[in-house]
């Protein structure tokens, strides 16, 4: 039996629980929700990364969907609810293959269904609008992690790729996180600066994650995350969910990446734009200086370096399938994750520790923010702060 | 047996079923006609109590630092114990928010609403519950507990998104005021605007119609297979108020079998019991008696009427209009009857549009350009 057969089966007992994917943000791009024009129940290889047979080939189990919006809309909490409902249609609309889940055992059950446990989580700060009573509704719409800010600052918190302005957590900041804390809803340090990842572990009282970052030792960039945090995740029982984004995991990249978003601001585009005029420029210089290419290697380097300093408790996988342009050779879309699970064999890995890996670590995390809110919500009320009032 | 098939069956009104008697056709008398009118009101209200069409608490609370309302609150005019003594079986909490609040900020604080509404409810488990349906205001009702109904909210709270509508009403909202936007306007209803009523109609979303323009009023009536009603509104005739019907629209809106809420406020009806009396019996002649009920107005800021200060002061205006001749069943209607058959009526269509339509998928820039 070959590793990816090996891979294969045993991702029929513990599938992977992707903390990390972009599909409604592309529905919402490309088709206007349009779900019609983008069946995924048919392979959509043309125009997305994730569809139904790709996400069963790959072995995924539960799904957390990014209900991201862009934080320079004028107010980001319409857009996050309009991607809310998007995930429920989703829902909805393929029923067989995808179950709402609100729990751990609402994973364990999907799971148990054979059906992909589909869960929530908002990509940023700016999505409660500086609002604890917005961040409860949100909760009670079925989002169960919150990255605390994107590429941008909050008020509140700083962002790994801006100025720094607070210094991690504002006042505020730190009582968002308790407020999730007594909610359950996860916390999540992806995209967070280095001070406010290590603030945010001295505020919360539940496990945190990140829901698709890897490591800073191996590859210096902003997005990923530093020794000295990672160690702190056995301490607090979180999880760091690896991210495949070559231009985060591979230097090369990360370089090549700094020279092609100079291009894009030399012809006058935002880095991120993905209009056709623009990609059309990149193309273009993508042709002048080739891409650099990451492999299902470069990201076992990351987990292998992971392990080694939270330990196989704390390690699982975020994708951001949809989410980036380009992806690792052999992970090139959801159906990948085999490859990576047979590399981990090839290298080593136990299938226990690999169970960890890809469901009970993510599942544990989960079931643990619950406990903790039970708790919490025994002893203390709903909180009523303001930004206004702790951060004057 | 040929000349049966003569008369073609008519297909029964949505909610209404062929064999089952109304309830109102053999209503029995709870109340002593000989008693005096305010025992008799009590009595009436014991067994149909208010149905509250409009209540302003949740804006009240917001800025109150400390609230009990289940040993009773004096900075507000609602609480528990007031509600019991008026015989408030049902209330609809408005989330409209102030004139003047940014509209980008309008989906946000909506949800900020809910969320208090949400709290002060959990608050006040022995005395308040939420209720999203019918159904569940005869469970409150049958545990002892005022049942609590959210809405309406400004339409300004949807954004111009079907998407965001199904996500406030998954979070619990019946009633929306289609007034104040681009889609429900002076001139009536855009296309996107009808959209959302028949999404509204899928939903259970009920269309308050109190201060929408005459062309909206007409064009939802025709349109929406759900009642609308018009949570505060009185008689135009007796009172030249904006909110207040003119007589044809309350015709129209009787014909619709919707439902006109007449609000106790001294601005709407009047500064008397007497006057707010006026107004029942006008709309009640006009639109008919399932077409009538109350919408207390507290805590909205509106100044009410002598000795209908707060939530305990319905038996008050039961007993005027019994003894203006008010027959039980009528008042039945007016405080409990209509306010539940609407409410039954657009759970019963919801299901059935559901059966029918998809989720809408419309956007405001397709339809209205």
């Amino acid at each position: 039996m070959t590793s990816v057969d090996e891979a294969r089966e045993l991702l029929r007992e513990f599938p992977v629980v992707d903390g990390h994917n972009d599909l409604p943000w592309a529905l919402r791009e490309q088709v206007r929700y349009d779900l019609d024009a983008r069946d995924i129940a048919a392979s959509q290889s043309a125009h997305l990364h994730t569809d139904l047979p790709r996400l069963r080939e790959g072995g995924v189990g539960a799904q957390y969907w990014s209900v991201y919006v862009r934080a320079d809309l004028p107010d980001a909490v319409p857009a996050t609810l309009e991607q809310i409902d998007c995930v429920r249609q989703l829902i909805a609309r393929y029923p067989t293959d995808l179950r709402g889940a609100l729990t751990a055992a609402d994973m364990e059950e999907a799971r148990a269904e054979g059906r992909i446990a589909s869960l929530m989580g908002a990509e940023g700060g700016h999505s409660i609008a500086n609002s604890l009573g917005t961040l409860r509704g949100l909760y009670g719409l079925g989002v169960r992690y919150m990255t605390l800010t994107h590429n941008d600052n909050v008020a509140w918190a700083d962002s790994a790729t801006d100025t720094p302005a607070v210094g991690g957590l504002s006042a505020f900041g730190r009582e968002v996180v308790r407020e999730m804390n007594r909610l359950g809803m996860l916390v999540d340090l992806s995209h967070v600066a280095a001070t406010t990842m290590r603030d945010a572990l001295g505020a919360t009282s539940a496990p945190v994650i990140f829901s698709h970052s890897s490591s800073r030792a191996v590859c210096d960039h902003p997005r990923n995350i530093p020794d000295d945090v990672l160690e702190r995740l056995p301490g607090n029982g979180g999880v760091a969910m690896v991210t495949f984004v070559p231009k985060f995991v591979l230097q090369a990249a990360v370089d090549w990446t700094a020279r092609a978003d100079d291009n894009m601001r030399a012809h006058g585009f935002h880095h991120l734009d993905t209009t056709a005029e623009a990609m059309k420029v990149h193309r273009a210089f993508e042709e002048r200086d080739p891409r650099p290419v990451a492999t299902v290697s470069t990201v076992a380097d990351h987990l292998d370096h992971m392990r080694e300093v939270a330990g196989v408790d704390h390690l699982g996988i975020g994708g951001d399938y949809d989410g980036t342009a380009f992806t690792p050779d052999g992970l090139n879309d959801v159906s990948g994750y085999p490859n990576l699970i047979a590399e981990l064999l090839d290298r080593g890995w136990s299938k226990s520790d690999l169970a960890k890996l890809t469901w009970r670590n993510a599942v544990r995390v989960l079931g643990a923010a619950e406990d903790v809110a039970r708790d919490l919500q025994a002893t203390r009320a709903p909180s009523r702060a303001t930004i206004e009032s702790l951060d004057g | 047996m040929a000349d049966l098939q003569d008369e073609l069956h008519t297909t029964p009104e949505v909610g209404e079923l062929d064999d089952l008697p109304d309830p109102f056709d053999a209503y029995t008398l709870v109340s002593d006609p000989d008693a005096a009118p305010l025992e008799r009101a009590h009595a009436i209200l014991a067994a149909h109590p208010v149905a509250d069409g409009y209540s302003g608490l949740p804006w009240a609370l917001r800025h109150l630092p400390w609230y009990d309302l289940e040993d009773g609150e004096s900075a507000v005019d609602t609480d528990v114990p007031r509600l019991r003594e008026g015989h408030v079986g049902a209330l609809l909490w408005s989330l409209h928010l102030p004139e003047g609040l940014a509209a980008d900020r309008a989906v946000g604080a909506t949800l900020e609403q809910l969320d208090l509404v949400r709290s002060v409810i959990g608050a006040h488990p022995d005395g308040l519950r939420l209720a999203r349906s019918a159904g569940q205001v005869i469970d409150a009702r049958n545990c002892g507990r005022v049942a609590v109904l959210l809405g309406p909210a400004a339409a300004a709270a949807v954004d111009d998104s079907v998407s965001i509508l199904r996500v406030l009403h998954s979070l619990g909202l019946r009633v929306l005021t289609l007034t104040g936007t681009s889609w429900a306007s002076e001139a009536g209803l855009t296309r996107f605007g009808e959209e959302v009523v028949r999404e509204m109609n899928r939903l259970g979303v009920l269309a308050d119609l109190s201060g929408a323009s005459e062309a909206t009023i007409r064009r939802v009536l025709a349109l929406s297979k759900a009642p609308a009603m018009c949570t505060r509104s009185a008689a135009r005739a007796l009172r030249p108020h904006p909110a207040n019907l003119p007589d044809e629209l309350l015709a129209e809106l009787g014909a619709a079998k919707g439902l006109c809420l007449v609000p106790l406020t001294a601005e709407q009806t009047g500064p008397t019991v007497r006057d707010v009396a006026d107004h029942l019996d006008h709309v009640r002649e006009v639109a008919g008696p399932q077409c009538v009920g109350l919408s207390g107005t507290y805590d909205s800021g509106a100044a009410h009427p002598q000795d209908l200060a707060d939530a305990s002061c319905y038996p008050r205006l039961i007993a005027e209009l019994l003894r203006r001749g008010w027959s039980e069943p009528d008042v039945a209607l007016i405080a409990w009857g209509n306010v539940q058959r609407v409410l039954r009526t657009a759970d019963f269509t919801a299901k059935a549009a559901q059966q029918r339509r998809e989720p809408s998928t419309a956007r405001i820039a397709d339809l209205d350009g």
